[in-house]
């Protein structure tokens, strides 16, 4: 009698191990389904922000005095003043190492003027206009949307002419 | 003789704590027994209901468990919409670019061209304010934004709202391509001749 019943509390004690057992794999499967979802998460909240450092660094070089518009064409922001690009342009030797970048490029997105690149021939009716480029290991380019003004002259008048266009920018690649 | 007063004693013991007899019971499991039936419930079966209770309560905790994970889950996909510093910039943009439209003073700005066409003005060659503003914005995100099917972009919403009395209607709004869950936003506002306005951008991806 007292041996069956040890049997019947063994196999209880043994009912209740493999449930818990059960029970704890269970919760283990959900916290790790959980984790990588998080761990998912993390990664794109990561991607997003080395875009956005990327971008702000786009931003950074656009609203610097070397590229900015100031107060020409009233108070602007992300605004690029084409007239200092070209001239910029020019005396790029001077700033090769001032930014720390490889590539520094500007492309008119509209209207488009095609691959047409920017020199005193084809000034304003141009599409690229290569800044710097260094001859360098260059990463992939990061770009962001500026205005690009200048001073046009009308029949009438003379007016700010705004168009779109992106300023593209390469980090250096080291080893 | 010692041994009949002990089975006495323990008879009279019995007696005291109204054991019931149940070993003495009949053993006929073809026939059931009127006097088993109206016994209390046996302990076998006692223990039978405390295993369901057991389970329902693992079951109940389980869901309890999952029912909290799914909720962190939706709270969490729920920002599907994600703040773009692109778009804003490329609305920024838009808003300077400066138009085909001329007045007495000068060719007007995206900015000055949304109110032109609110106060239903023309452009100094005769065109309708609201025609070079639905042309230009159009170019600019066709341009700005390949959408098509090959490219990772889908499609784009923009709307132009000015605010009245009973709240934001729309001034211009433009739609193309498929919309998708995965999608960046921005909005801009801004204000004119005390009237609000807002301008957004939302770009559908792959």
């Amino acid at each position: 009698m007292v041996r069956a019943i040890t049997k019947k509390a063994q196999l209880k004690i043994q009912q209740m191990t493999f449930m818990l057992v059960a029970v704890t794999f269970l919760f283990i499967l959900v916290g790790v389904f959980f984790l990588s979802i998080k761990l998912f998460n993390l990664r794109k909240t990561a991607t997003i922000l080395e875009e956005e450092n990327a971008m702000l660094l786009v931003s950074k070089l656009a609203n610097s005095p070397e590229f900015s518009c100031g107060n020409s064409f009233g108070s602007k922001s992300n605004c690029v003043d084409f007239d200092k690009l070209m001239v910029l342009r020019e005396r790029m030797s001077e700033y090769s190492e001032f930014w720390g970048v490889a590539k520094i490029e500007v492309r008119k997105v509209y209207p488009d003027e095609g691959n047409i690149l920017c020199n005193e021939e084809t000034y304003p009716d141009c599409g690229i206009i290569r800044i710097l480029d260094r001859k360098v290991n260059a990463g992939p380019a990061t770009s962001n949307f500026v205005s690009l003004c200048r001073k046009e002259v009308g029949e009438k008048m003379i007016y700010d002419k705004c168009e779109l266009a992106r300023l593209l920018v390469s980090s250096e690649v080291k080893g | 003789m010692i041994k009949n007063k002990k089975t006495r004693d323990s008879a009279r013991k019995n007696q005291r704590f109204l054991i019931p007899p149940i070993n003495l019971l009949p053993r006929n499991r073809s026939t059931p027994d009127s006097a088993r039936l109206s016994l209390p419930l046996l302990p076998r079966n006692r223990s039978a209901q405390e295993e369901m209770v057991g389970f329902v309560v693992i079951v109940v905790i389980v869901s309890i468990a999952l029912l909290i994970l799914l909720g962190f889950l939706l709270r969490s996909s729920g920002k599907s919409a994600v703040e773009s510093f692109e778009i804003e910039n490329f609305i920024q943009s838009v808003m300077q670019y400066t138009t085909d439209c001329e007045d007495y003073t000068e060719f007007l700005s995206v900015q000055s061209l949304i109110t032109a066409c609110d106060e239903g003005g023309t452009c100094l060659n005769g065109k309708d304010s609201c025609e070079v503003l639905n042309e230009t914005i159009t170019g600019l995100i066709e341009k700005g934004w390949n959408v098509n099917e090959q490219s990772a972009v889908r499609g784009y919403k923009f709307n132009i709202m000015i605010e009245e009395d009973e709240g934001f209607l729309p001034l211009l709004s433009l739609q193309k391509g498929n919309e998708t869950r995965n999608y960046k936003g921005a909005f801009q506002d801004f204000a004119k001749k005390g009237i609000d306005y807002e301008v957004s951008l939302n770009i559908y991806y792959d």
